[in-house]
């Protein structure tokens, strides 16, 4: 096992410096004139020297690289020119916006649809199961910003019910960080851009815990917990469902990955002051250091959830702990 | 429950009740959409404590189906029909789900599945799994004392006891299908089934293996069904043998009878697929074709279209269960049975059985009229 | 020159019953996905929209781009279908006044076309990565699931935002980026697929009357895991539908065409979401259908590669 974790460590290691190079990369070598991302239209020749020599820019790439790397590591994302003030002052607040956005939407639609998933596994063949594949279909079918777009027509033009976007109504200004997201006005805005997430994220998990489940229940060890005398319910959780987990938990990551792209779309939907949306506005104004910060930090999770789900992995499975 | 069988002696003693297990014309059918698919057709069984009876037959033969009528663990669209299965004087096929749960599932009938590695939930560890199914049926009993008891078991089985904190994948194949019987020692049931239990081992292991649950049926008091496609693991172990073929028992007898002195054409095929049980130095061959699917069972006998003794009487009229003295409860279902001298020559001939040709029944009986030609 | 005949005569042998084998496999896969219900509307609504796809410029009422008009000379700006449809906007109009079902019908066309070629490009990398890495194994394999690994670890939309910002909004560049992602998931189940095939008796066989590797990757083992491909290949093309339309309601779509996503994105940012849903519902539930459509026959194939599913 410790070799396991080891190995392990040692290939986040290698995944996320991959990562980090990648990232110069596409934002250095980009095709026509790296430098002129930089800079602004009505600059001086000066104005302009003077940028990029703060910027560095106008070194060779492999000290630009180093110098990336250096600062990158010491969490020195740079300036934005949009907000003109370091992206570390604006990010933070974006990053935690989303992350109480698409964490919970994550977590409901993980467990929603491990335990519908199990359920359509376990009732194979019968009307519920064929309901419950075709609703998990379409939900499927339907990119976030569609069923967000459905969701917002309804619930906040038409019904009233719920706002249209943004965090919590304009003017609030909250006293504390927990006045800020404990808030009722908060789960209010909240409410519409997580049932979105939700919605959308549910199917994965569901659909493959149901193929897992059927599965696990043809499996031998069914039939003897069965003959065991177990009752139903204790097969389908104890057991069986216990079992079919396995293979979803190799998925998280890649779903934490499609939650955070996601995010791009149900916060520009929501008008939702998260990271996402904060890159969708970034690409669109140049503002390069911020895109990259975002990237940089969304990219940072992903690869450090896959570290997370095959850890736990090992705890699930004593047949890769005692390998 | 396990006692009953013993102060059951208010009844005046008639045949019926003279068994442990009496199973009397049982029907087993799976519901689908071709029809009903008659898996278990019309079979007659009888067991006692401590012998081993074995279910021989291809799969599809129904011998899998008929085992697990009997615990009543049959998959969704199974049902049993008809027929009635006595276990110790209680009608198992009047039972609730939940009666069967706690009476009869594990504490009167448990199984070994064919790889006992297969059998056991692989994130739990053995020991965990046997403890938990001694307090599903005792829940009295406190988690200590139910390790314990696993601990014996194991070493019953010549396991170590302190591996019973090993999960399944740690062990061999062997230990695993010792540690697999130990589970199915657990609460000392009146039978154990037991589907293919050594095919997956090597021979030595197999026989090892073979030996013990022998000397522990009788310690345990425990019949045993066995069920096996292979004639030469049924020849040593078991007391009695019942060939199955299409749904329904074609030949019955003691053990050395249906070995040494088959009537049934069925029989004497299986017994050439398996080489060391009659000393001839004969070819190797298996019966050509595969059983049937009986849907809608028209007249005539179910093997016919495979057997190469078939005559026109065998594709008319369905064979009754004839009872023969050469053994003890011999019956075989067969119109030539009383041929057996000849059949059993014929039989060993390579050519017998590959000039038949399955074919429909008009094409055999064409066939057959020529051949009277 | 005999054996030459007899090479000719053996290889137009193995033609035919390759060719015989191909048509059978294809029949049983029509026959599962006939049985199935919701795969033969799939089939159903795909071959709707491919037709669509090609004659789609040819069907629609208007120009996408027309500004249509009233009797009174008026633009009809985002007008409601019982206002226009007296003029041929049977579907109501946009807030320039161009006709909502023109521009559904024409958009057909970014994706069905997005969706195929990103699929067939992503699964042909993926399927490829998959036999090399698996058939090879040792540092290759190494190598190469590292590189997925780090596909993995690429947030999906940012990184094709990024890209095709970049590269700049032109369909090619879309089609690209969306298969430059797209491929780590085919790669990665392919290969496992790949290993267990790799252990057959079939291959040791072909190794041992002397067959060259590519001979044994690409006429033995891929014919195996072809079915597993497909399914991959159905799954791209859903996946790469889904964020043609997303980038395109971002508003990184490419701006010479019409596509659903872009649709969207200009009744969204016009602010006629609030009431419009004659421009709103049109497009999206095109598109919903038609990855719906891709979902149902991939259902099918999953349970053609995997028969256990079939209960």
């Amino acid at each position: 096992m410790k070799k396991y974790v080891t190995r392990r460590i040692l290939q986040l290691l290698v995944t996320y410096f991959a990562f980090l190079t990648l990232l110069f990369v596409v934002f250095r070598i980009a095709p026509g004139d790296p430098t002129s991302m930089y800079l602004l239209e009505g600059m001086g020749p000066e104005q302009r020297q003077a940028t990029l020599e703060r910027l560095g820019v106008d070194r060779p790439l492999h000290e630009q690289y180093v110098n990336y790397l250096l600062q990158l590591l010491s969490l020195d994302l740079g300036e934005s020119f949009r907000y003109g003030t370091a992206v570390e002052n604006v990010i933070w607040v974006r990053f935690w916006n989303t992350v109480l956005l698409m964490g919970p939407a994550f977590l409901i639609a993980y467990v929603l649809g491990i335990g519908i998933g199990a359920f359509m596994g376990w009732v194979r063949g019968s009307a519920k199961e064929r309901f419950g594949v075709i609703m998990t279909l379409v939900a499927r079918s339907s990119p976030e910003f569609w069923i967000g777009l459905l969701l917002l027509m309804t619930f906040s033009f038409y019904l009233g019910w719920f706002p249209s976007g943004g965090m919590r109504e304009t003017g609030y200004e909250a006293a504390t960080f927990w006045d800020r997201y404990l808030s009722l006005n908060f789960l209010h805005h909240m409410f519409l851009p997580l049932l979105t997430g939700v919605i959308f994220y549910m199917a994965t998990p569901a659909l493959l815990m149901r193929s897992s489940m059927i599965q696990v229940l043809n499996s031998d060890f069914i039939e003897i917990k069965k003959a065991e005398g177990h009752p139903e319910y204790i097969i389908l959780y104890k057991y069986a469902a216990r079992n079919s987990i396995l293979p979803i938990t190799t998925v998280v990551a890649i779903v934490v990955g499609v939650a955070l792209g996601g995010s791009l779309v149900i916060e520009t939907v929501f008008s939702w002051p998260g990271m996402g949306r904060e890159m969708v506005d970034s690409v669109m104004h140049n503002d390069y250091a911020m895109a990259q910060s975002v990237f940089f930090l969304m990219g940072s999770v992903v690869i450090f959830m896959n570290f997370v789900a095959d850890i736990v992995y090992v705890f699930l499975d004593p047949r890769v702990r005692y390998e | 429950m396990t006692t009953e069988h013993t102060t059951e002696t208010d009844a005046p003693p008639t045949e019926r009740d003279d068994h442990m297990l009496e199973v009397d014309d049982l029907r087993t059918f799976y519901h689908t959409e071709a029809g009903d698919l008659h898996a278990v057709d019309g079979v007659s069984l009888t067991l006692d404590r401590q012998e081993t009876l074995g279910l021989v037959g291809e799969s599809g033969c129904g011998k899998t189906t008929m085992a697990k009528s009997i615990m009543r663990l049959l998959p969704r669209n199974g049902e049993v029909v008809s027929g009635s299965i006595r276990l110790n004087g209680v009608e198992v096929t009047e039972l609730s789900e939940k009666q069967l749960r706690e009476e009869i599932r594990w504490t009167e009938i448990s199984m070994i599945p064919q790889t006992a590695m297969n059998g056991f939930d692989p994130v739990k560890t053995v020991g965990r799994q046997i403890v938990d199914v001694i307090r599903r049926h005792e829940t009295e009993t406190p988690k200590a004392e139910a390790w314990e008891r696993a601990k014996e078991l194991f070493e019953n089985l010549g396991l170590e006891g302190s591996r019973v904190h090993d999960y399944p994948h740690q062990f061999s194949g062997g230990m695993a299908q010792r540690a697999m019987i130990a589970m199915a020692l657990a609460l000392s049931p009146s039978i154990i089934l037991a589907d293919e239990p050594t095919t997956a081992l090597d021979v030595m292991i197999q026989d090892r293996i073979l030996r013990q649950i022998k000397d522990l049926q009788r310690e345990f008091d425990t019949a045993m069904i066995m069920i096996t496609h292979d004639m030469s693991v049924v020849s040593e172990n078991c007391d009695y043998i019942a060939v199955m073929y299409g749904g329904r028992v074609v030949e019955f007898a003691d053990a050395e009878t249906v070995i040494k002195n088959p009537r049934h054409p069925y029989t004497l095929g299986m017994r050439n697929a398996f080489p060391d049980i009659s000393e001839d130095d004969q070819d190797l061959v298996s019966i050509p074709g595969s059983p049937p699917e009986v849907i809608d069972p028209e007249e005539g006998c179910r093997f016919a279209p495979r057997c190469p003794f078939a005559e026109e009487e065998c594709w008319e009229v369905t064979p009754e269960p004839e009872q023969f003295p050469d053994g003890d409860q011999h019956v075989v279902e067969c119109h030539r049975a009383d041929e057996a001298e000849y059949l059993r020559a014929e039989a060993e001939k390579k050519e017998t059985w590959l000039s038949v040709q399955e074919g429909s029944r008009e094409q055999r009986l064409e066939e057959l009229e020529v051949n009277d030609d | 020159m005999s054996t030459d005949i007899r090479d000719r005569l053996d290889a137009t042998v193995e033609g035919n019953r390759r060719l015989a084998k191909l048509s059978k496999d294809a029949g049983y896969v029509w026959g599962i996905i006939r049985g199935d219900t919701l795969a033969t509307i799939g089939v159903v609504i795909i071959l709707g929209f491919l037709f669509l796809a090609l004659f789609g410029p040819m069907l629609a009422p208007h120009d996408p781009g027309d500004n249509l008009r009233g009797e009174d000379g008026q633009l009809l700006r985002t007008d409601s279908p019982t206002e226009t449809f007296s003029e041929g906007a049977y579907l109501g109009t946009t807030n320039y006044g161009e006709d909502v079902l023109s521009q559904v019908i024409v958009s057909v066309r970014v994706s069905v076309f997005v969706g195929l070629l990103a699929a067939l490009i992503a699964v042909f990398i993926g399927a490829n990565v998959a036999l090399i890495s698996a058939y090879y194994g040792g540092r290759v394999d190494d190598v190469l699931m590292r590189i997925v690994d780090i596909a993995y670890g690429l947030p999906f939309l940012p990184f094709v935002i990024v890209l095709v910002f970049i590269f700049g909004s032109n369909i090619w560049n879309i089609v690209f980026v969306i298969a430059a992602v797209l491929w780590r998931d085919s790669a990665r189940v392919v290969r496992s697929e790949v290993l267990t095939q790799k252990q057959r008796p079939y291959v040791k066989s072909a190794r041992a009357i002397g067959a060259s590797d590519l001979r044994i990757m690409y006429k033995h083992i891929f014919p195996n895991v072809l079915p597993l491909v497909g399914l991959y290949a159905a799954f791209a093309v859903a996946y790469a539908i889904i964020y043609e339309a997303s980038l395109a309601f971002l508003g990184f779509g490419d701006p010479e065409l019409y596509s659903w996503g872009q649709m969207l994105f200009q009744a969204y940012h016009s602010g006629a979401i609030r009431f419009a849903w004659w421009w709103v519902l049109p497009p999206g539930i095109c598109l919903m259908l038609l990855v719906m459509a891709v979902f149902f026959i991939g259902r099918s194939l999953e349970e053609i590669t995997n028969p256990e599913l079939r209960h």
